[in-house]
């Protein structure tokens, strides 16, 4: 891996940023797969802010030592990523990456489908949190329900370990905040007022399945299968690399050989996995199975 | 004879009484030439007057000169503490990019020169980042060859820019690259005619190849790595915010692209490179180029 050291001259707001913030910068990419570019190094910087404010440490310096050689580092980073994606769930939350599921993916997988009897397209969101990532996506196919989605029936996995946020999800009632990336025309298609907040209704709950799954259960990761694109955002962050090889080698046995791995912003599995490969998608990046030619490959 | 075959005879008609396309600035000429000798043949007063001559490139010089992009810690007043701070290597990458600024048309209809000078700046800047981290043979070319490699777009904003706007529009359409769409169009791509003008302005040869081959690599005879180099740059350009103006609806798997085996031979280290990390990296340049951009193109 390559280390700040190394790097060219680089953006930044106001300055060059701290060798500290910088060196936790690559602390949390090796250890989590999650990067903070240049322009968000601030960012970052608040979040540490946060987490020395509670643990009472003056500068950066301390809280890197807390974070590398301190016995409860392990812990630390933990309380630190929970920092970085907190308040991350939102409908909407990447609309780079959606535009290129509806865009580039979906035709490329129905490309792939097309002399299949079977014209059905399944999705996971493995690690739902409260709903907001599988209901965008059910909307987004209702979208092109009468498009390119025509005569084909979508599927919407949705599983998470934690129940009350899965009790959450399938209540399916959501305030301002998770709201506030959603369109007017999403919001009166899909969503009813409930008081001051918004339910989803029932055109945006169907096909979508909540399921309790622990993703660390090779017996029950292991039947689920013939995916098409799996969404696993922010969640293989806090798995120690073992674990994390083991769900991915899962996610790669159980994705169909046209499908796709779509990760969190920034977030990478440089060095988790071989047999993913990295593609590059109009204004994001997903991870497809080996070698082969996508549509479009041969146009440089 | 078809209507592709027609315009390509156009092109090499218009391109004969070449009147219409601006030459590269007459201050860089000399600057550039007077910048190609050896290092401790420079005078840093020589270069500041040579710059100062053009009082519009050395506003826009010193505006690019104060960007984080080109690595400042602290801003500069002056043309003389940019070129010393800097180095006169930064300075002639960044008098050239000015040089290239100053070569497009106004015409904001089609393909905005705006979005253009983004792109090119952004290969240039990709490019150079890249060769650094892959450690590539020859890093100080990077630069320049990002820069110029879509010349031939120059080319034909000036010579055939109906034509031009028709292939521009077709590709925004359809989410396909450039240079297909004016293949279909016009019968020849930007490769060709920027390979025209190139040769005419009697660049060096492996910009001439940059140029040329940069949509096809394995075409490229003597400098395949350089050719390479910006093939991938400019593919993470247009799948990103630095694009042709218009979004190229595909996958891109860099791996499979024949830049990627060519380079790999003028690079140890690329088969083991981290292209998500790059790519997360290259979110902080887009913004700073889109800034600067603006900011320079409103002087």
């Amino acid at each position: 891996m390559t280390t700040a050291a190394s790097l060219g001259p680089m953006p930044r707001m106001d300055g060059p940023p701290e060798p500290e913030l910088v060196h936790i910068r690559d602390v949390i990419y090796r250890a989590a797969g999650i990067f903070h570019p240049d322009n968000k190094l601030r960012l970052l910087q608040d979040r540490c802010g946060r987490r020395m404010q509670e643990l009472k440490l003056q500068t950066l310096r301390q809280y890197l030592e807390c974070l590398t050689t301190h016995p409860q580092r392990q812990a630390e980073l933990v309380a630190l990523l929970n920092e970085i994606t907190i308040g991350e769930t939102c409908f909407f939350r990447n609309q780079p990456q959606l535009d290129a599921l509806r865009h580039v993916v979906i035709p490329n997988i129905l490309q792939a489908k097309s002399n299949l009897p079977l014209r059905r397209l399944r999705i996971w969101s493995a690690g739902c949190s409260t709903g907001e990532e599988p209901y965008t996506l059910r909307m987004l196919t209702l979208e092109e329900a009468g498009g390119q989605l025509k005569d084909w029936s979508t599927e919407i996995l949705a599983t998470d370990l934690n129940e009350r946020s899965l009790a959450h999800a399938q209540q399916g009632v959501y305030g301002d905040y998770s709201t506030r990336h959603l369109a007017p025309s999403y919001r009166s298609k899909y969503f009813v007022p409930l008081d001051d907040k918004l339910q989803v209704n029932a055109i945006a709950r169907s096909n979508i399945s909540f399921t309790r799954l622990n993703l660390s259960d090779d017996s029950r990761m292991t039947f689920m299968k013939s995916m098409d694109a799996i969404f696993c955002c922010n969640v293989l962050i806090y798995f120690d690399l073992a674990s994390k090889r083991r769900v991915i080698q899962h996610f790669f046995n159980n994705l169909l050989p046209h499908g796709y791995l779509f990760l969190g912003h920034s977030e990478s599995l440089y060095g988790v996995n071989d047999d993913f490969r990295l593609v590059h998608l109009p204004g994001a990046t997903a991870y497809v199975k080996g070698e082969r030619v996508l549509a479009g490959g041969k146009s440089r | 004879m078809t209507h592709a075959t027609a315009t390509k005879q156009v092109l090499l008609q218009r391109l004969e009484g070449l009147r219409q396309i601006p030459t590269i600035p007459a201050v860089l000429a000399p600057l550039l030439r007077y910048l190609q000798q050896p290092v401790e043949h420079l005078d840093v007063q020589k270069v500041t007057d040579l710059l100062s001559q053009d009082k519009s490139l050395a506003a826009q010089c010193l505006q690019m000169a104060n960007s984080p992009l080109f690595g400042r810690a602290q801003s500069s007043q002056s043309l003389r503490g940019a070129v010393v701070s800097l180095g006169f290597h930064r300075v002639s990458d960044i008098a050239m990019s000015c040089g290239v600024l100053n070569m497009l048309p106004r015409d904001k209809t089609g393909l905005d020169p705006v979005v253009f000078w983004e792109h090119s700046l952004g290969c240039a800047l990709i490019c150079r980042h890249l060769a650094a981290k892959i450690n590539f043979s020859d890093p100080t070319k990077a630069y320049l060859a990002g820069l110029l490699h879509d010349l031939g777009i120059i080319v034909n904003l000036w010579v055939l820019p109906k034509e031009f706007r028709t292939a521009w529009e077709t590709a925004k359409a359809g989410g396909i690259p450039l240079h297909e769409a004016e293949q279909k169009c016009m019968g020849f791509t930007h490769c060709d005619s920027g390979r025209l003008l190139a040769e005419r302005w009697k660049l060096a040869p492996e910009l001439i190849e940059v140029v040329s081959f940069h949509h096809a690599p394995e075409k490229s005879v003597d400098h395949t790595g350089l050719v390479s180099l910006v093939q991938l740059a400019d593919l993470l350009c247009r799948m990103s915010s630095l694009n042709h103006g218009y979004v190229e609806k595909r996958a891109v798997n860099l791996r499979e692209e024949p830049g990627f085996a060519l380079l790999s031979q003028h690079s140890t280290t690329l088969k083991e490179f981290d292209w998500a990390r790059l790519t997360f990296e290259l979110d902080s340049y887009m913004d700073e180029v889109h800034s600067l951009v603006r900011a320079i193109y409103r002087t």
